[in-house]
């Protein structure tokens, strides 16, 4: 009867209130085994994204070097400056320079949050490209993770999309002409490209129009359509298998392990399968589909793994916003563009390609080597060179995507450094 | 429960094999995705505006006395540049045929910054990534003395108005 009266009691309640509230929100306490290890993985809704067993190899940092954490954290960041940035911005072409220079003047810590959201915004366009090279050179993008390669390269480009629709909005010299530049380069598109150039200017110049555009995407559009793209991109890494790793890292089971000897073609034990009830119970009873196990549970080791990627990725942009400021150029004066008129430094390889024909540099080019990078993994289908850096087996491939990468890097270093006023060749020494 | 559709046509019977189940939904699914792309479309339709706030394309730009003989005034306002030889004035654009920047007056012509296009004094191309030569425009004398300049009409290069 006793215990029918502490649940009933009132004074009981009220005593236990505190130690209630906490287990009916974590329902696990600091897990000890591991079968506690693994309901913490999939019973915590910020967790339950994470398989419940990771394979070692996605653990090594050699071979991810964490560059799509750090891409999605700095994108975490992004948001989080971001939001708190529009509190004070106002996308008016008479008030947007004015309320940059409040940030930077007069709001308690603007400065800081300014620098942190345009430091992470460079970050993330450089991680994420380097990203897209880290899965190409490791043949990662092989089956079955051809369609998460495609969102991949869909992301990447709405990467640069949220770059270039943020530069406008400061409203200064170089996000006017940025612009103005940007905007008649997709006027070269064929037979849609003036409608593109129309709608994204929302009149025939660049104006309070395309302002208020420009911050309507860089604001709701395209950050939903990149958070769905991310959910997407990481739902399918669980779904095809975790992350690529060399055939060799999941040793087949011996055939007198397989279980069907009656079945003329044994049924290959999935080697995608990152965990199962072997990997829970302990012992040596548990010899059905027993194969060698080269994964680790999540908790801890995947978990402290992304923390510790977060904690450098924040530390970095922190130091990076204490130490530069954000560029902010002269106010906008539509009858000057600044001589040279130089986009940011990830676009100056574009810039350098447009200023010898706008057509094949802004839309021709560009545009073969997006659409190669989509079709890729339905072009290279040979399973071969999958997991490592820089195989023998995929020498052609990579020889290949390397030019391009290096084709590129050498325009950004010559529109960096060799180009000045009137984009006449300079040499910067 | 496939029933079989018996259509006859003319002479014979074709034979069909959808069932009307099928059928139903075919006509069903094509209609809410036809009735889907078309409200996405529709938001394009949406966001292009019907009225724009630009600038006048025809406008006065003061008395011919304020351009003497020999000179080469540009309006930074207006994107064109005033040139007069003699007796005679054009209304030549400064915006860039390439991307949209405003060329600057050179030694040679004009020059624009944001990507080394060079033209001639007559907006002929002679250098750099530009298409095309820049427009000049209609310019007309009004009845008040003052001329005027219409970008909306574009006049072949080297038609001057003789005052």
């Amino acid at each position: 009867m006793s215990k029918a009266a502490d649940k009933t009691s009132i004074l009981a309640a009220v005593k236990e209130l505190p130690g209630n509230v906490w287990k009916s929100i974590f329902r696990n306490p600091l897990p000890t085994n591991d079968l506690e290890r693994s309901s913490t993985s999939f019973t915590n809704f910020f967790l339950h994204i994470h398989p419940v067993k990771v394979h070692k190899n996605s653990l090594r940092p050699a071979y991810t070097l964490g560059l799509g954490l750090i891409s999605f954290f700095l994108f975490v960041i992004l948001i989080v400056t971001g939001i708190l940035l529009m509190f004070y911005y106002v996308p008016s072409t008479s008030q947007a320079y004015d309320r940059m220079l409040d940030l930077r003047g007069t709001v308690a810590f603007g400065t800081i949050l300014r620098n942190m959201h345009r430091w992470s915004a460079h970050g993330m366009v450089a991680m994420v490209f380097l990203h897209l090279c880290r899965v190409f050179l490791t043949g990662s993008y092989k089956k079955p993770r051809e369609f998460n390669w495609v969102v991949g390269v869909i992301l990447f480009l709405l990467t640069l999309g949220m770059s270039f629709t943020g530069y406008l909005l400061p409203w200064d010299q170089l996000a006017f002409w940025a612009i103005t530049v940007g905007t008649a380069i997709a006027g070269y598109a064929p037979i849609i490209g003036k409608d593109i150039q129309f709608l994204l200017m929302g009149g025939t110049s660049v104006g309070q129009e395309a302002l208020l555009r420009f911050y309507v995407l860089h604001v709701a559009v395209l950050p939903a359509i990149l958070t769905l793209m991310i959910a997407i991109h990481f739902w399918r890494i669980r779904k095809d298998g975790g992350l690529s790793r060399p055939a060799d890292a999941d040793p087949t089971p011996p055939m007198e392990m397989m279980g069907a000897s009656a079945d003329p073609k044994p049924v290959q034990l999935e080697p995608r399968k990152t965990y199962g009830l072997q990997g829970l119970v302990r012992g040596p009873l548990t010899k059905v589909n027993n194969i060698p196990d080269n994964t680790v549970f999540s908790w801890p080791n995947l978990f402290l793994a992304e923390l510790f990627v977060f904690i450098m990725t924040l530390s970095a942009i922190l130091v990076l916003a204490l130490l530069f400021n954000a560029p902010l150029e002269e106010p906008v004066n539509v009858m000057h563009p600044p001589n040279p008129a130089k986009a940011p430094w990830y676009f100056l390889g574009l810039q350098e390609m447009v200023s010898y024909s706008a057509f094949w540099g802004g839309i021709g080019v560009p545009g073969v080597f997006v659409g190669l990078l989509f079709i890729t993994p339905y072009l290279d289908r040979s399973p071969k060179g999958v997991g490592k850096w820089f195989s023998r087996d995929r020498l052609l491939a990579n020889t290949i995507f390397i030019s391009f990468v290096l084709a590129n890097v050498v325009f950004v270093i010559i529109g960096t450094f060799f180009r000045g006023p009137n984009w006449a060749f300079v040499t910067p020494w | 429960m496939a029933v079989n559709l018996k259509r006859s046509s003319g002479g014979g019977t074709a034979e069909v094999n959808v069932s009307r189940r099928r059928m139903l939904g075919w006509i069903t699914g094509t209609g809410l995705v036809g009735s889907g792309v078309l409200s996405a479309l529709s938001n394009f339709v949406f966001i292009k505006p019907r009225a724009t706030y630009g600038q006048p394309q025809r406008f006065s730009i003061g008395k011919p006395d304020d351009f003497p003989a020999g000179t080469r005034i540009t309006l930074e306002a207006r994107r064109i540049c005033v040139v007069r030889e003699g007796s005679r004035l054009a209304a030549i654009s400064t915006t860039c045929t390439h991307l949209g920047c405003i060329v600057g007056l050179s030694d040679t012509g004009f020059a624009c910054p944001c990507h080394g296009s060079r033209f001639d004094t007559d907006g002929t191309v002679t250098g750099g990534p530009a298409p095309r030569a820049l427009p000049w425009f209609k310019i007309t004398l009004a009845p008040n003395g003052e001329i005027e300049v219409d970008k909306d009409i574009e006049v072949a290069p080297g038609s001057y108005l003789t005052l």
